[in-house]
């Protein structure tokens, strides 16, 4: 198995049990696809133009970089009525509350893959707050490639699903790396 | 981004999902040619000796975006400049990068001897933009 795949799939089943427990109901994490990538040519595959939810996670340690989960409009909607226990459909605008949420989620996803690489590694990555924005993707992501764009080489794009059966909602990883062992550990 | 686009009526120039980066417009009224620019870095003063004439960089992009005018027949004194982007897209998040790309391209047309005529630059807001080469009107969208 390709060292990408697995550290996916760890961190996917790590995310899981962390949802779970967040949550109090059985989550699954589902992987679609994944692909690295080059920053310089990234196209991810999601419009540009798609309102999400991004929560951006930078890191600082014996690697730079960062990790954003980005969550379209709709699956963050009904995610937020899931996490704050509110009827489906109810959530119309996100408040402080459904934000807090929205970044655990985030925090807990993108903290779960540094766990992975820090311990395949055997280096320290030190995670610093995580970041809110809600807009086009093609807006979020181009700030983070500009912030990372001079170090950076690749990008980890995973297009996932989180189950909360029966429902389940889209989202997609993105993890930007600066350095050469990592590029080669992926 | 890094894209540089020369345009004429009847054609309109757009730019999508602007963040960080800084939407260049230049605009002949006379002779109605217009240009776009989608630059993500502020200058190539710090990059690689090939990268210097990347037009990811905002400098480098104006640069570009003067040389192709002027060869299609605008008058570079006559040349009128709108800026959009340059946003914080994580409020909280101690980036630079917006301020640095909207003051690079304020210094680069400057220099350049470029009046700025109209900018929507700043805050925490993704932006669109359609430029109508035709009126020179520029429209900025955001999604809120």
């Amino acid at each position: 198995m390709l060292k990408s795949q697995e550290i996916i799939r760890e961190a996917a089943m790590s995310a899981s049990k962390a949802l779970s427990k967040l949550t109090d109901v059985p989550v699954a994490v589902g992987i679609h696809q994944s692909n690295l990538l080059s920053v310089k040519n990234l196209q991810p595959g999601l419009n540009p133009e798609e309102l999400v939810v991004g929560i951006y996670l930078p890191v600082a340690g014996e690697i730079l970089g960062g990790a954003l989960l980005a969550i379209p409009k709709k699956d963050a909607f009904m995610l937020s009525d899931l996490l704050g226990g509110k009827d489906s459909g109810t959530t119309r605008k996100l408040n402080e509350l459904d934000i807090s949420a929205l970044k655990e989620v985030g925090n807990i996803v993108c903290g779960t893959y540094f766990s992975v690489l820090a311990n395949k590694m055997k280096i320290r990555i030190i995670e610093q707050l995580p970041n809110y924005s809600y807009d086009m993707f093609g807006a979020i992501v181009s700030q983070i490639l500009a912030d990372l764009t001079q170090t950076a080489g690749k990008a980890l794009f995973v297009e996932m699903e989180f189950v909360f059966s029966p429902i389940f909602f889209r989202a997609y990883y993105l993890l930007f790396l600066n350095s050469s062992e990592l590029e080669e550990l992926l | 981004m890094g894209a540089v686009a020369v345009a004429r009526p009847p054609d309109n120039l757009t730019a999508s999902a602007i963040g960080s980066c800084v939407v260049t417009i230049l605009y002949d009224p006379a002779s109605r040619i217009g240009a776009m620019a989608h630059a993500m870095l502020p200058s190539y003063s710090g990059a690689k000796e090939h990268e210097s004439q990347d037009t990811k960089y905002m400098d480098a992009a104006i640069d570009e975006m003067i040389k192709k005018m002027v060869t299609q027949g605008a008058i570079k004194g006559n040349l009128e400049a709108r800026l959009v982007g340059g946003a914080n897209m994580f409020p909280k998040l101690k980036s630079y990068i917006g301020r640095d790309n909207v003051l690079s391209a304020k210094k680069k047309l400057e220099e350049e001897g470029i009046e700025i005529v109209g900018e929507c630059v700043g805050g925490s807001v993704g932006r669109s933009v359609e430029f109508s080469v035709a009126s020179g009107i520029v429209t900025v969208t955001t999604k809120f």
